[in-house]
């Protein structure tokens, strides 16, 4: 293997490259034949319990009793439950007209035209606003629909962008914050940031539904859903601060004296010259906990609250469908896998253009 | 008598217990060019960042176009603004264009409108020959080029005062000579500079006054032909044998 070259050199057909990377020795050509024929069962084996072997849509359950594939049956039978949880049932377009909107939102604000911090506020205001109203109701003749009751995708949707929204902001502050030169500061943030990532998640959470009400007077609790979305944010907040700060360390001093030696304020130092790359050289692992935040957004499940893995198991847990469960979670499973592959396709794109402009 | 451009009284440097610059004392007047060498760990870039406050003074006076640089935030900005610098290792903000190195200081600092400020960019890259560079990113240029894109972006907020701390010593040895030549037409444009340098043809074709500092001292201060001809303490002499004598 070590004369192997991950390029055909030039003059060299497709095929006897092919054959010198995978069958260059006796071993690798055994290796390659028997993971071929592995890959090849487990693609039909899939495929026809997936697709040929299906149930696509009947009224009831009986037809999946005989079928030898997949009952997606019971995503047409239940999916408006997994999909809006408790949200009800009238009332569901408001649910998916409110999970379009912030859709949409995180989808305009992934396009570099509206990277500006008016206009990225504007949006936000703007999106979170009309979530909310439509939402929660009570004006423009909606009935009132309280957020105990607001679920499903929109839910972890409306969760895991408050938490962005919130929590990259409270990072970026909390990094400046630690490496201040007033001790105060530094040491005030250093132990906010490893208190938070010391405790679990749930502990968070649970702090923020069940014990908070304790402590703060009633005009100060807001929502449960608020509070938790806070602690949540709290949480996210604390690793993404680490990152930006590993960030910020691995930018020469030079670059911030360049600045002051320029006449730069702290302010414009930090915001053009030390984000900017402290982010472009993190890009990855900012990715990489953006993708963990949206995947932690089911633990919301245990305090209550009906998100998209709540609400699918509740769609198989009872009567019919019961048997059903794999397809459910098949289903779900295919929907975060559209959000998180987005995710690091966006975050490729992103590596990519921050290349361009310095290569 | 008018004021000098730069004054320094009795400055002390330290970094804990050591010494970094002890009782040094230079005036430089308007449009005065001054080369400051000596052997390394001397303290000529201490000296030259405590003109600009990237260096906190520890004891004595220095004053900027008659501002003293005191923890006054708002004296040290308007210092800066008169004060450019030059690095040994160029600076420039990798994240940005050539043309935006040179165009966001002057719009953040100055306020310029932007459309104003991109054609002062432009003027001050056509200035430093590399005008033809402008839409590249710093790390698509050689040393040489990279180095002239920072002389132009100090330029650009208009500075009255140029500092260089060693512009030359981090470039390859064919890309010296077009630093060297920028910085020949600024001087001769009457720019007030301050020059670390070993470049000793530079000095002495360009300097108005060579400074030679040693373990944290102003050794010896003379006009360069007297200073190369005839310098009159020994340190200088060993040193100047030590850089001329290949
Ligand atoms: N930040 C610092 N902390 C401690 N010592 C320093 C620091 N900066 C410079 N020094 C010391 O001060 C002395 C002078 O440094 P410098 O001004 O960089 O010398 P030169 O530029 O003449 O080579 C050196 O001995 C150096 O080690
Ligand atoms: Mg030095």
């Amino acid at each position: 293997m070590s004369d192997a070259t991950l390029a055909p050199p030039p003059g060299d057909s497709r095929l006897a490259y092919l054959r010198r990377r995978l069958f260059s020795t006796w071993f690798d050509g055994i290796v390659t034949v028997v993971s071929g024929l592995a890959l090849l069962w487990l693609i039909t084996t899939v495929l026809s319990w997936a697709l040929l072997d299906a149930v696509w849509s009947e009224e009831n359950a009986e037809a999946c009793k005989d079928a030898a594939g997949a009952c997606w049956a019971v995503i047409d039978a239940r999916g408006r439950l997994i999909l809006f949880g408790l949200y009800p049932y009238e009332q569901h377009w408001r649910s998916a007209l409110g999970c379009a909107i912030i859709i949409a939102t995180m989808g305009l604000s992934c396009w570099p035209a509206m990277w500006g911090m008016w206009r990225l506020l504007g949006l936000w205001l703007a999106g979170f606003g009309s979530f909310v109203i439509l939402l929660h109701g009570g004006v423009f003749g909606l009935e009132v629909v309280t957020s105990e009751q607001w679920g499903g995708l929109a839910l972890t949707v409306f969760i895991f962008a408050s938490v962005f929204v919130i929590g990259m902001p409270l990072a970026v502050v909390l990094a400046l914050a630690r490496r201040s030169n007033l001790p105060i500061i530094s040491w005030m943030a250093a132990i906010f940031i490893d208190t938070v990532r010391s405790l679990p998640l749930l502990t968070i959470l649970f702090a923020a539904a069940v014990v908070v009400p304790f402590v703060l007077p009633d005009w100060a609790q807001g929502t449960k859903l608020g509070r938790v979305i806070f602690g949540f944010a709290l949480f996210y907040a604390a690793y993404q601060a680490e990152i930006i700060r590993a960030g910020i360390q691995s930018i020469p001093k030079g670059q911030e004296e360049a600045a002051q030696a320029l006449g730069m304020t702290y302010r414009s130092t930090v915001l053009d010259i030390i984000l900017p790359q402290a982010f472009r050289n993190t890009l990855p692992s900012t990715i990489n906990q953006v993708v963990i935040t949206f995947k932690e957004t089911s633990i919301v499940t245990i305090i209550g609250f009906f998100e998209v893995t709540a609400s699918a198991s509740a769609a198989v847990g009872r009567g019919e469908w019961g048997a059903y469960y794999v397809e459910v979670y098949v289903f779900v499973a295919l929907v975060y896998f559209i959000f998180v592959f987005g995710l690091s396709r966006y975050g490729a794109y992103l590596e990519r253009r921050s290349r361009l402009s310095h290569v | 008598m008018s004021e000098p451009a730069i004054y320094l009284h009795g400055v002390v440097k330290r970094y804990g217990a050591f010494i970094a610059l002890k009782d040094v004392s230079l005036s430089v007047d308007e449009g005065e060019r001054v080369v400051i060498c000596g052997p390394s760990g001397s303290g000529k870039s201490t000296l030259i960042r405590c003109i600009n406050r990237l260096e906190v003074h520890s004891a004595g006076t220095i004053k900027v176009e008659g501002t003293e640089l005191t923890d006054d935030d708002d004296a040290i900005r308007e210092v800066r603004r008169e004060v450019g610098m030059v690095f040994q290792d160029f600076n420039l903000f990798p994240h940005l264009s050539v043309l935006e190195n040179c165009a966001l200081p002057r719009i953040r600092v100055r306020g310029t409108p932007r459309a104003e400020a991109e054609q002062i960019a432009r003027r001050e890259l056509e200035r430093m020959r590399i005008d033809n560079q402008a839409d590249k990113f710093p790390d698509q240029l050689s040393g040489g080029q990279q180095q002239r894109v920072a002389i132009a972006r100090a330029l650009c907020m208009e500075p009255r005062i140029m500092l260089f701390d060693e512009p030359t010593s981090a470039l390859d040895p064919e890309m010296v000579g077009e630093v060297l030549d920028a910085m020949v037409a600024l001087a001769e444009g009457g720019m007030t500079m301050i020059c670390v340098t070993h470049e000793m043809g530079f000095a002495r074709s360009v300097a108005d006054r060579v400074v030679f500092m040693a373990d944290g001292r102003i050794v010896e201060q003379a006009p360069p032909d007297r200073f190369f001809d005839s310098p009159s303490a020994p340190e200088t002499r060993r040193f100047l044998e030590q850089i001329l004598g290949d």
